[in-house]
């Protein structure tokens, strides 16, 4: 039941991918990317806790959770509420595009970095890859939005920058932990920054 | 000084024992005091000389001689030492001087200065050697792997001779240098400067804390007799990890083995607050700074993700994962084997898990010594147990491999080897493209694939061949391999039109393997004429007319094809007829014959052609002498044995058919050969429990003649249902029983008896339960003789009921029962006898007792009944006429309570016999309601009260009550009764109010019927009081008093009578009426008997 949900909520995510020319309203983009954004925002937590069951203890123990690890590649989605009601449209769509970008590239990482102690775990590898493809999703439903509403699409800067590729075993897991945990955390921000937007062009 | 010490610790002794002692203590002080002096005085003398010759070498060949120059020497004072070596030699030095090694044994040295000559004897004993200190050339660190290595020169060249060297290195470690380590070195000094290399591994990573290491040595020259010693510490080396400001944990990543110990540190600048290993909190080890370390001691097995370690800091987590795993395991089962001859592939069973998955997982490398060739094994993503392999090129012209295979991980490594010649190690591919082609209708060719080039060597091929209901045969086939990969062989001894399937497989000689089998291929071979006639029967039909011929299909081995038709001909002497083209499936013919000899003929057809003819002769040979037997099977067909006959010449028929079938019966028949005494009969449609006619027919001159007549089961059932019996006669101690027999079909077996069961009991009360239980209660009678079909059960009671069970059996089990209850009726001799017995004993005992009153009547009025004298005979009580007469009212009579001695009521009850029936059938629902009879009860109370008078009266209702019922009331009329009514006889006038009234004779309309509800009958059946009840003080019987007016008529004059009413009720009968007192019924009289 759940497979052919996913299946279809990742169609529904690269569909302006799949189809950038077709003409829509702003508002028409800002609903079609706000169900997928809100059912992405559902899932983070599955993802979570795959994740963790797979690095063995104390990561994988009950409770475990150390919100204070930051990742310098990946910016946090927290903001004060006065900056993030300051911005603009654009604004609003750029601050999140960037680390979406980081986000997919991370959680691609992280299925490279799953492979050798994880072998026998391709739950969690399927888990990150469908993920990222959210992401991308995402990615491609903001892009769409900014084209809709007539604003500019510079390209995204590649915020990940240099990756620690010789990265210990241990720094590996924090840092599939550090995103898998933002991963939870930005599409709610995006869902907020859509519905705002959603608000402000009704249909 | 012990004497001294002994005196002092003894100062108790006697007075001249101590004067002794003194004086001998005091001679021992003045003598070391001179010794002292003396001493003294050398010293002085020697000062004033160069003294304390002492020698030390560092390399064994130059002495280093020093001594303490005299008193007033200053520096720079020469001496001339002279050295006695064999020849004298004389040096010029100053305080020290550098000898070479004297040669072992005493030299006397010689040492002037100025004046005085100072005399030495210096042997090589006296002389120290103390080795040079070491110095550390190099001091280096692998971090990776926790090693320092030490680099050193033991500077060998100085030394004359080839010498042991002890090294003694210290490890230590933090900035506090706190030893870690020490452990010694050999080597042997060569004569050449020798550089040295020590590795040593610590069990801390080195990241961890500054280590430090200093080196001594201590040279061990056999030949020199000195004293060796050690060199003093060299200077201390060091190595530190200069680290950033960043936090690390170390070591990264390390895989170590399950049950050893680690050490993991945190090289921080900031506080570290928690330590875990996975779960499990750990003590933390401080060490310089904020550095912490932490112990893992005995590591379990990791899983695939490692063991992680973490070290919190306030809003940090660092950590490293350790992966704890086995070395390979010794590759088991290594197993090389082709295919094919091209291709060697080697499989071996990996062993024990490593519990190291990803880049740790074990790498195997197959390596061909041989050749030099080798092939890597790559990993597999998923760590199994299962088996692994390897494929190898094979080469051209080796046919003999030594195989290698290496397996290691990070942990170790280890190997497995064989030396294999492949072509003995042959394990051919499945055979494919099996194909069949007809040679003739018992002969085919068959052809299959075999990859792989075995032009060299010979296959062994078995080729399965598979028949319907047909076991497997297995043929070996030895053919020379071929480099094509096809192969081809016939296949002969098949059954015509017979289905087959083929299947093939292959090894290699010497045998090795077998491949695994083909798929199979199914063929029909060719069909060729029936190999025999069918097997023929002939019946005379019931009216004799005509003669019914029966043959059985010939089985498919016999057919050779598919049969077409039959051709029946009865040939005789005379004539010849026939029945040609009868299709198949009809096996049976009807051929209207005169009761001549005839030959049948009976001839199969098929594609091909005909089968011989099968013969059968008409004629039926009468025998008179014929019986029927009875036989029993065994499960599954039925054993039939006969004597040996020699006029049987041809052969033996059995035939058999369902005993309930009616003639002709047929079911199947077998025919045996001519010689067999015995014959087991079997057939799939034998049914246990069913009965079947044999016939045994004998061949006698082309005639049959039936010799036995067997009737029989193939085995015995339990019969279905139970001989249904009725009960014939009955009496009052016996049953007769006559029961019917059970048809054969639900006999199911040969009859062997009944059992019938009896007990007493009725229905709903017998429960006949487990008759095979051997109930004592429970009378079985076998009755074995089954031609027996009544039963007469005697000694029983009467008027009792009996349950009946009855129940066939045979060899098969028993059969279901019947049962029946049944009465048995009265026993009427001992009804009379229990009525004839009191009746004369009441007789009896009337007479004696009136004869015994005749006799005594004088005593008795005299007694009880004594003149009464008249008062108006008494002057004393003589009133005045004038004052008595017209006053009648002053005349009183005084009443005295009259307290009873006894009283008696005498009850006859009565006897209404008892009808009862015999039942046969339903014994409950024809019994009368017992229930509802109550017998009438007569009771016998006596009752004493002075003065008596005695009255008996007639019960006018003993009719209604079915009997008698007499009642004797003593005592009840006062003494002035006569007088008031001398006249009056109660018993013409039992409703009248005067004197006593037996309850059964009061009115029903008195106020007693207003008190009593119509069901307190029962309870007022009795005895009823004759005074208003409503006016009854039950308080006490001894206090019943009548205040009533009213009463005055119904107890006129007898207060005795109404006080006596207490004793005529006892409380018993008020609450059950029912009860029998002391009377008896004869269905107790029965009950009591006790049962047989």
């Amino acid at each position: 039941m759940g497979c052919p949900l996913a299946l279809c909520c990742l169609l529904t995510l690269l569909l302006p991918l799949l189809t950038p020319g077709a003409s829509m309203s702003p508002a028409e983009r800002i609903s079609q990317a706000y169900d997928p954004a809100l059912y992405m925002r559902k899932n983070t937590s599955t993802v979570l806790q795959t994740y963790l069951q797979c690095q063995g203890s104390p990561l994988s123990d009950s409770g475990f959770s150390a919100p204070e690890l930051q990742l310098s590649s990946l910016p946090p989605a927290d903001i004060s509420f006065k900056t993030w009601h300051a911005l603009d449209d654009g604004e609003h769509l750029s601050r999140v595009q960037g680390p979406f970008l980081a986000l997919t590239q991370h959680l691609q990482l992280m299925g490279n970095d799953q492979r050798d102690p994880n072998p026998g775990s391709p739950i969690l590898l399927a888990q990150l890859s469908d993920a990222r493809l959210r992401a991308q999703g995402l990615l491609g439903n903001m892009a769409a939005i900014k084209a809709a509403l007539g604003l500019p699409t510079p390209p995204v800067e590649d915020t990940p920058g240099l990756v620690p590729f010789g990265a210990s075993a241990f720094k590996k897991k924090r840092r599939g932990y550090i995103v898998t945990g933002e991963y939870g955390h930005w599409p709610d921000r995006a869902m907020r920054d859509l519905a705002l937007l959603k608000a402000k062009y009704p249909i | 000084m012990m004497d001294i010490f002994l005196c002092l610790k003894q100062p108790s002794r006697m007075v001249d024992s101590k004067r002794m002692r003194m004086t001998s203590n005091f001679q021992w002080i003045l003598l070391t005091f001179l010794l002292l002096y003396l001493m003294n005085q050398v010293s002085s003398q020697k000062k004033r000389t160069p003294h304390d010759l002492k020698c030390v070498t560092n390399n064994l060949q130059v002495w280093d001689c020093s001594w303490r120059a005299p008193s007033g020497a200053g520096r720079g004072a020469a001496y001339e030492v002279c050295i006695e070596n064999g020849s004298h030699s004389c040096y010029r030095l100053e305080k020290n001087t550098k000898i070479p090694a004297l040669s072992p044994g005493d030299h006397e040295v010689t040492i002037n200065f100025g004046s005085s000559i100072s005399k030495f004897t210096l042997n090589e004993k006296d002389v120290s050697f103390i080795p040079d200190t070491p110095e550390i050339l190099n001091l280096s660190a692998d971090f990776s792997t926790s090693t320092l290595h030490l680099k050193w020169n033991d500077k060998g060249s100085v030394f004359p001779r080839h010498s042991n060297v002890i090294w003694e290195i210290k490890i230590l470690r933090k900035k506090n240098m706190e030893i870690v380590k020490i452990m010694t070195h050999n080597t042997t000094l060569n004569g050449k400067d020798t550089v040295h290399h020590w590795s040593w591994t610590s069990d801390m990573p080195l990241e961890c804390a500054t280590h430090y290491v200093g080196i001594r040595c201590h040279i061990d020259d056999p030949k020199f007799s000195g004293h060796k010693e050690w060199s003093n510490w060299s200077l201390l080396k060091n190595i530190s990890w200069s680290s950033d400001s960043q936090t690390k944990v170390f070591p990264q990543d390390k895989v170590i083995l399950v049950g050893s110990d680690i050490t993991v540190c945190c090289v921080t600048q900031e506080k570290v607050v928690l330590a875990l290993i996975g779960s499990t909190n750990c003590p933390l080890i401080h060490l310089d700074g904020e550095n912490v370390a932490i112990k893992i001691h005995n590591i379990s097995a990791s899983e695939s993700s490692g063991t992680n370690v973490v070290f919190s800091v306030e809003d940090n987590m660092f950590g490293t994962v350790i992966f704890a795993g086995y070395p390979p395991d010794i590759p088991q089962k290594l197993n090389c084997e082709t295919y094919d001859l091209k291709e060697i592939v080697c499989t071996w069973n990996p062993g024990r898990p490593t519990s190291l998955v990803g880049p740790r997982n074990t790498s195997y490398t197959l390596f061909e010594s041989f050749s030099g060739k080798c092939v890597r094994y790559k990993r597999a993503e998923v760590p199994t147990n299962e088996s692994y392999q390897l494929f190898f090129q094979m080469l051209s012209n080796q046919e003999i491999y030594n195989f290698t295979l290496n397996a290691r991980n990070p942990l170790g490594q280890s190997e497995s080897t064989l030396l294999v010649n492949v072509t003995e190690k042959v394990h051919p591919h499945t055979p494919t493209s099996v194909k069949v082609k007809d040679i003739n209708s018992t002969a085919v060719t068959l052809s299959w694939h075999l990859p792989g080039n075995f032009a060299k060597i010979k296959l062994l091929c078995q080729i399965e061949i598979n028949k319907t209901n047909s076991v497997h045969e297995l043929r070996n086939i030895t053919m020379k391999g071929v480099e094509n990969s096809s192969y081809l062989i016939a296949v002969d001894k098949l059954n015509p039109y017979t289905i087959y399937t083929f299947r093939i497989r292959c090894s290699t000689k010497p045998f090795w393997k077998w491949s695994k089998w083909s798929n199979e291929k199914q063929y029909l071979t060719t069909e060729a004429i029936p190999s025999k006639g069918p097997d023929t029967w002939r019946e005379w039909s019931s009216d004799g007319k005509n003669l019914i011929i029966y043959w059985k299909p010939l089985s498919i081995n016999e057919a050779n094809g598919k049969i077409l038709s039959y051709n029946v001909s009865c040939s005789s002497d005379e004539e010849t007829q026939s029945l040609s083209e009868i299709l198949d499936p009809q096996h049976k013919a009807e051929i209207q014959l005169d009761k001549n000899d005839y030959i049948i003929s009976v001839v199969a057809k098929n594609s091909v052609g005909s089968s011989p003819p099968s013969k059968i002769a008409s004629m039926e040979i009468p025998n008179d002498d014929l019986k029927i037997e009875q036989a029993v099977g065994m499960g599954n067909g039925i054993l039939l044995t006969w004597n040996y006959d020699p006029n049987m010449t041809c052969d033996y028929v059995i035939k058999w058919c369902n005993s309930s079938r009616s003639e002709p019966c047929l079911m199947d028949w077998k025919k045996v050969p001519s010689n067999s005494t015995e014959t087991v009969i079997e057939s799939d449609q034998f049914r246990p429990g069913v009965r079947y006619n044999f016939f045994l027919y004998g061949c006698r001159n082309q005639g049959y003649q039936l010799l036995r007549s067997i009737i029989g089961y193939v085995e015995e059932l339990a019969p279905t249902v139970a001989p249904n019996f009725t009960v014939e006669d009955t009496s009052a101690d016996s049953i007769l029983v006559r029961w019917e027999d059970i048809p054969v079909e639900e006999l199911r077996g040969f009859l062997r008896g009944y059992l019938f069961y009896f007990e007493k009991g009725e229905r709903d009360t017998s429960k006949m339960r487990g008759l095979e239980s051997g109930r004592s209660d429970i009378k079985v009678k076998n009755i074995t003789d089954i031609s027996q079909k009544t039963l007469r059960i005697v000694d029983l009671q009467g008027k009792t009921s009996y349950h009946l069970v009855l129940r066939a059996y045979t060899d098969g089990g028993m059969g279901p029962e019947k049962s029946m209850f049944v009465v048995t009726k009265e026993n009427s001799v001992g009804l009379i006898i229990a009525i004839l017995i009191p009746v004369a004993v009441a007789v009896i005992v009337g007479v004696v007792t009136s004869i015994l009153c005749y006799r005594k009547r004088e005593w008795i009025k005299e007694t009880f009944y004594p003149d009464i004298p008249n008062p108006e005979n008494c002057k004393a009580l003589q009133f005045q006429k004038s004052v008595c007469e017209g006053s009648s009212a002053l005349k009183t009579l005084e009443m005295n309570r009259c307290t009873p001695n006894n009283v008696e009521v005498l009850e006859t009850r009565s006897m209404v016999p008892k009808t009862e029936d015999t039942e046969i059938i339903s014994a409950v629902a024809e019994r009368p309601e017992d229930s509802s009879d109550v017998e009438p009860e007569n009771h016998v109370v006596v009752s004493y009260c002075p003065p008596v008078i005695e009255e008996e009266i007639a019960n006018p209702g003993a009719d209604e009550a079915g009997g008698a019922s007499q009642v004797i009331y003593i005592d009840i009329q006062s003494m002035y009764q006569p007088q008031a009514k001398p006249e009056e006889e109660p018993e013409n006038d039992p409703v009248g109010g005067a004197g006593y009234k037996p309850q059964m004779h009061l009115p029903v309309t008195s106020t007693v019927e207003d008190l009593a509800a119509e069901d307190d009958l029962d309870k007022t059946a009795g005895y009823r009081p004759q005074a208003n009840v409503n006016t009854w003080n039950l308080v006490s019987p001894d206090s019943p008093r009548s205040t009533d007016s009213s009463s005055e008529i119904v107890s006129f004059g007898s207060p005795c009578s109404i006080n006596s009413r207490q004793f005529l009720i006892p409380p018993k009968d008020e609450e059950s009426p029912k009860s029998s007192g002391g009377g008896w019924s004869f269905t107790n009289f029965f009950q009591n008997k006790p049962n047989d």
